[in-house]
């Protein structure tokens, strides 16, 4: 008799774990068919040349061909299989007329910078009864803003011309949607060259002879290339930050190669081979 | 015996791709079915094949393309010596074996140079940063074996991460020997470490360091290449636009050129590469990107399969400082003519005259 009860609970308490393994799985079914649909609906996004600049939508050209492998340690773009994905004409820019017209591309920024419809209409329009008498500092000192600097960090810590420039030798007076050249005349976001060319001419030159920067595409002299411009690597709020040594921001770098059979780590790397 | 005058061994054999799995309802005879030794055997007598062409055909009858490729391959000439002719078929053969392989449509390019093209290269070594995207660029660009046990992890540019060396006031009087009270040298210098000794294997939060350069090295394709002089089967040589390649089929894997090239540039498949279906990247050259063996060598080539179609190398492309910089050197207009013109420019190990078109420069 007693045999018999021992039997049964046994079964008893086998059949309740199995019950109970039975719903976790069918908790866990939904869960994991939803991850992947999840993954489907938002294809990876990578960034470019910094993080907070320009970004690329992975997506296929050809049943097999992405236009942009993204990188799953660091997020970043490792792989182009289309250059010009979402790429417009550069415009004119002097000195670079030999090329062959809608050779030199580049990606618009503005449609990126989010705030920037809203800074020429919502608050620095330049018409109207508040800017009459003009509002702006005389002596070009910009005063701590906490709505400009809640929108862009980067103001509070001013880094670009050692104290030197002000935001009005950028930006423009009125049009806050667009940057300034030397003569007042409006310059777009999307050719930040020829803004800073204004001090930087000798990295201007290199850039438009294609030693200093970057294009992707034809290597050809008139080949297509997608030119980057400016601020797609630089950041001109914060380029001379002191933590770093090459003038970009730092970034994660891609995992190390593998080790050699039989090595644990790579300490041996460490010891001088003179010591000292 | 000429590949190109053997008569198709069976219809079937010829386009596989055309005839896929059929719906259980599909006409049989719509679609030839898979080589059967009695279809063989009448095609066979028919066409009065010679014993060994017969023996290779009943051999790649067996299952696939793959078979197919490989007996062909045992006769293929050096890739130097084969006739338009002889390319073409290697190129059809080669295509529809990775096809199949691979589960998707792959070219096998085999474009060759391009006239008034000489290929140079030229790295900003002021520039890098260290984040090693080049590295992953190549192996996502050029078919490496990706696997994780030993050797089966292949990457064909290594950056190294070298110490700044620095002057430093209280090591003044460090010097040797000590016992007569007579300096003969300081000691006051920290030393960097030397040229291609550094570290392979850093791994920081973040890069650029503060303390750090970077050094990235790969095939700087020698105008006068010591592994091309060492190779005994002739299988490596410089094309005629600039690149050292490979005819990956006559590497008889020997490694004189790894022992040969002063620059750690080349790696061998030691096991059967490893290289996932969904990560393969179908655009391939024959000298270039193809799928490896086991057993071979294998080196950067600049991406044969982009650059002789004007494009630029996989590194060039995602280096995020700018740091690469590709071009023609015959073209004075290029960005490589622009630096050699206007910038300091050094070759690594130059005194060994092996004459890199691997130009390291800086602002």
């Amino acid at each position: 008799m007693k045999k018999l009860a021992i039997y049964t609970l046994a079964a008893a308490l086998l059949g309740s774990t199995l019950y109970a393994v039975s719903a976790a799985e069918k908790a866990a079914e939904p869960a994991q068919a939803a991850a992947p649909a999840e993954a489907a609906k938002e294809p990876p996004v990578c960034f470019e040349s910094r993080k907070g600049a320009s970004e690329v939508t992975q997506k296929e050209v050809k049943p097999g061909l992405p236009n942009v492998k993204c990188s799953p340690t660091t997020g970043a773009a490792l792989w182009y299989g289309d250059p010009y994905d979402g790429t417009v004409p550069m415009g004119k820019m002097p000195g670079m007329e030999k090329l062959p017209e809608g050779h030199a591309v580049v990606k618009p920024r503005s449609e990126k910078l989010a705030l920037m419809p809203m800074c020429g209409t919502a608050c620095h329009n330049g018409v109207g009864p508040q800017f009459n008498p003009p509002t702006l500092p005389k002596d070009k000192r910009a005063k701590p803003n906490p709505t400009m600097e809640a929108m862009v960090p980067d103001l509070a810590n001013f880094q670009h011309g050692r104290g030197r420039i002000w935001c009005m030798d950028c930006h423009h007076n009125t049009k806050r949607n667009m940057l300034v050249d030397h003569f007042g005349d409006p310059v777009s976001f999307d050719q930040p060259q020829l803004l800073c060319g204004k001090c930087h001419g000798d990295k201007l030159r290199d850039w438009r002879d294609g030693i200093h920067g970057k294009r992707i595409g034809e290597f050809t002299s008139t080949g297509k290339k997608r030119w980057f411009t400016c601020t797609e690597c630089h950041n001109p709020h914060n380029v001379q930050d002191g933590a770093r040594n090459r003038g970009f921001v730092q970034l994660q770098p891609e995992p190390s190669p593998q080790l050699p059979k039989g090595m644990k780590d790579a300490k041996h790397e460490l010891l001088h081979p003179i010591p000292h | 015996m000429t590949p190109d005058k053997t008569p198709p061994a069976d219809p079937a054999q010829e386009h596989p791709a055309e005839c896929p799995a059929p719906p259980a309802s599909a006409d049989p005879a719509a679609c030839a079915p898979k080589t059967s030794r009695r279809d063989f055997l009448k095609a066979g007598g028919t066409l009065s094949l010679s014993s060994l062409m017969g023996a290779g055909a009943l051999m790649s009858q067996s299952d696939d393309a793959r078979a197919a490729a490989e007996w062909a391959e045992h006769f293929q000439k050096n890739y130097r010596l084969m006739t338009d002719a002889e390319k073409a078929e290697a190129r059809v053969r080669l295509e529809k074996r990775y096809s199949m392989e691979y589960g998707k449509p792959v070219t096998v390019d085999t474009t060759g140079p391009q006239p008034g093209v000489l290929m140079g290269y030229a790295l900003n070594i002021r520039k890098c940063i260290g984040c090693r995207r080049c590295v992953h660029a190549c192996v996502a660009e050029n078919n490496q074996s990706r696997g994780t046990r030993p050797g089966e992890k292949i990457e064909w540019i290594q950056v190294l991460r070298m110490e700044r060396g620095k002057f430093e006031a209280d090591k003044m009087n460090h010097g040797y020997p000590e016992g007569l009270g007579i300096q003969v040298g300081g000691n006051a210098y920290t030393p960097a470490g030397q040229v291609l000794e550094g570290q392979y294997h850093y791994n920081p939060e973040a890069v650029p360091e503060q303390d750090a350069t970077y050094m990235p090295i790969a095939c700087m394709q020698c105008e006068k290449p010591p592994c091309v002089k060492v190779c005994p089967v002739r299988t490596t040589y410089r094309e005629a636009d600039g690149p050292v390649v490979i005819d990956y089929n006559w590497c008889i894997g020997c490694r004189m050129c790894m022992g040969a090239c002063p620059y750690w540039a080349r790696r061998i498949n030691l096991t059967t590469p490893v290289l996932p279906k969904e990560e393969m990247n179908p655009v391939t050259h024959y000298l270039g990107n193809r799928p490896r063996m086991r057993g071979v060598v294998e080196k950067c080539h600049w991406c044969l399969q982009r650059t002789r179609h004007d494009r630029y190398p996989a590194c060039v492309e995602v280096c995020p400082v700018g740091a690469r910089k590709f071009g023609n050197l015959l073209d004075p207009e290029s960005e490589v003519s622009k630096i050699l013109e206007r910038k300091n420019v050094f070759r690594l190990k130059a005194e060994l005259n092996t004459f890199p078109k691997f130009f390291y420069f800086y602002d």
